[in-house]
């Protein structure tokens, strides 16, 4: 039985190489020299959706007003007409300067981030979609348009490192599925963000570690959770769904440590948590030395709101488990994004919202 | 020589405007083991039959006068088979297939069979018969095991850029594009039929090797010729297998229309 799992497993990989070395091919002779998209096993790869991608906020008004012909007959007709940036864009082009930097180091790795459009939408709506990416030289050279189907197969065979998008279902779906994801937000005003570093801020409980000390929280209040914290400070925390990301984007920051570029690296991580330095965080940075991981600036607001600290930081992006964080977030200018993972979800401000009763 | 026998039991499509779709006769039954007498079983077409006959159920739902049908018939040049005619034609009675015609024909004349009865598709597990179609202009497709987990409610066809069968440089080209565009054209004039939702067809686009402008550039091609591709892939180079079995299409349709610029 295994001999024959074997077999299939090596014929797979067979024909998965010579669909590699056959895209190679073809990019190779390719005039306008567009860098050939990486291995999805090397790379990190990176799914955004059209809507955190591009502003399609009109475009879905006209779907719920109009229906989908309509919708999809004014993208067709407006598709030489290139879309404005959406929330995920500046991520996107910090990951692309990351990515320039890594090929001056090191040309000829496949350790890069690859970024996928992963859309619900129809096919013909793809052709203002990769004009609009063209528009902007983003380098995006692998899509996937389901007409509608849920895009979850799709993201486990690109083997997706974190999975952007709007629609919070898709992103419950993913993370579900053991994929990193977020539901992305446009911050309510403007702000100047770095275009040499990519800048990526985390909330610990729930995002990078597990749920378990906010269960805690919730339930018996924050002097047990303190208590709880420092008599179990030399245990780790359990992983969360962003810890994965966090571990790739230390793995290519130590390719710049590693060329003396320490300094300079346009890598950088912060953790953004209401923990206080003192009485519970400990926990996390020795749950963090565990794992080999590395933040660069752990910041331990002691419950102060998240809001103005995360507004001079300027992260590229900011994921949180709590609505409430990401609420005060955007409204001082920070692209954040939801994490809809744990305990969090059932409560609004330390409420518990009433769940309606299931049909 | 050609023989043809109509199924009485199936209303006859109109020639003129029907899509010929013409399945071979192994793909549809394959013989009992052992005894022949006791008729066949079905192969591995029967889902995507069973899938042309839905498709065409809808059709006349949207309009009972339809005549752009999809129009199956069984060719065989098996001379053991055609001897066995009448078992053949009782077992597709039998298991309630909607075939029009059978088609019974020496090896050499059986492109002429399929020229003679005007077929724009031809299905086969053979890859031999389906390289030979499509030399001569039909276009072909191979059928395997894979479409038992196929849906059964929607024809999903996918246009893609090595499908198994690579026509030969130098085949008479103009007349193979001519033949291309037009059942292309047909395709999409049944899928413009229905709606975006709830549609019993369903045409992807995947590219493995280019990038996302000449995925792009196909998706326009497609659009130009009347198809309107619903879902689209640019793999850039990653494994295809995860994608088709998530795909799950009943045909695969090389993409010999780009072709048609040049």
């Amino acid at each position: 039985m295994s001999e024959i799992k074997a077999e299939e497993k090596a014929a797979a990989e067979n024909s998965g190489e010579q669909d590699w070395e056959a895209a190679k091919a073809v990019f190779d002779t390719l005039k306008t020299k567009v860098p050939r998209p990486p291995k999805p096993q090397n790379a990190v790869t990176i799914a955004v959706s059209s809507r955190t991608l591009f502003n399609m906020v009109a475009e879905r008004k006209l779907y719920e007003d109009e229906g989908l012909e309509k919708y999809v007959a004014f993208q067709v007709e407006h598709e030489n007409e290139p879309m404005k940036p959406g929330p995920a864009f500046p991520f996107v082009k910090a990951l692309m300067n990351v990515n320039t930097r890594l090929r001056e180091l090191y040309p000829d790795s496949e350790e890069l981030f690859d970024i996928v459009l992963m859309t619900n939408n129809h096919a013909q709506v793809g052709v203002r979609l990769i004009n609009s990416i063209n528009h902007y030289g983003l380098t995006i050279e692998r899509f996937c348009m389901t007409g509608g189907k849920s895009p979850i197969g799709y993201l486990k065979a690109y083997l997706t490192n974190l999975y952007l998008s709007k629609d919070s279902e898709k992103v419950t779906d993913a993370i579900e599925e053991g994929i990193a994801a977020a539901t992305m937000f446009m911050p309510e005003k403007e702000s100047n963000l770095s275009s040499t570093q990519l800048r990526v801020a985390f909330d610990g409980d729930a995002v990078l570690f597990s749920d378990e000390s906010e269960i805690i929280v919730k339930q018996h209040g924050l002097d047990t959770f303190f208590e709880h914290e420092k008599e179990f400070e030399n245990k780790p925390l359990a992983q969360g769904p962003l810890k994965c990301f966090l571990e790739a984007l230390g793995k290519l920051q130590r390719k710049f440590y590693a060329k003396n570029e320490r300094m300079n690296c346009p890598i950088r991580t912060f953790l953004v948590t209401a923990r206080s330095a003192a009485s519970s965080g400990a926990r996390v940075l020795k749950t963090l030395r565990s794992w080999g991981l590395e933040i660069d600036e752990a910041l331990f607001l002691a419950g102060a709101p998240k809001g103005p600290l995360l507004e001079k930081i300027r992260p590229h992006i900011f994921f949180d488990d709590q609505m409430f964080h990401i609420e005060g977030a955007k409204e001082l200018g920070t692209i954040s994004a939801h994490v809809p993972y744990g305990i969090g979800q059932k409560y609004n401000k330390g409420k518990l919202i009433e769940q309606p009763k299931k049909k | 020589m050609v023989s043809t026998v109509q199924n009485t039991d199936v209303k006859q499509k109109d020639v003129g405007q029907a899509v010929v779709v013409a399945v071979s006769f192994a793909a549809v039954f394959e013989a009992e083991p052992g005894d022949a007498r006791s008729g066949y079983r079905l192969g591995v077409a029967l889902p995507l039959l069973q899938v042309l006959q839905k498709v065409n159920e809808r059709l006349l739902e949207e309009n009972p006068a339809e005549h752009q049908l999809f129009d199956i018939i069984l060719i065989t040049t098996d001379s053991w088979q055609q001897q066995q005619s009448f078992s053949i034609i009782n077992s597709t009675r039998r298991h309630g297939l909607e075939v029009s015609r059978f088609c019974f024909s020496k090896e050499e004349d059986f492109i002429e069979s399929l020229m003679q009865n005007n077929v724009q598709l031809f299905l086969t597990t053979d890859g031999n018969e389906a390289l030979q179609a499509t030399q001569q202009g039909v276009p072909s497709a191979l059928l395997d095991k894979n479409l038992a987990s196929c849906p059964s409610e929607q024809l999903r066809v996918l246009f893609c850029e090595d499908a198994i069968i690579q026509p030969h440089a130098g085949s008479t080209a103009a007349s193979k594009k001519s033949a291309q565009q037009s059942f292309l054209a047909q395709l999409g004039q049944i899928r413009q039929k229905f709606g975006m939702f709830n549609s019993p067809v369903c045409f992807t686009l995947v590219t493995s090797r280019g990038g996302k402008d000449s995925c792009c550039s196909t998706l326009k091609s497609l659009r130009a010729l009347g198809v309107s591709v619903d879902e689209a892939y640019c793999l850039g180079g990653a494994p295809r297998g995860p994608f088709l079995s998530l795909l799950r299409p009943h045909l695969l349709l090389s993409d010999g229309f780009t072709q048609l610029d040049g």
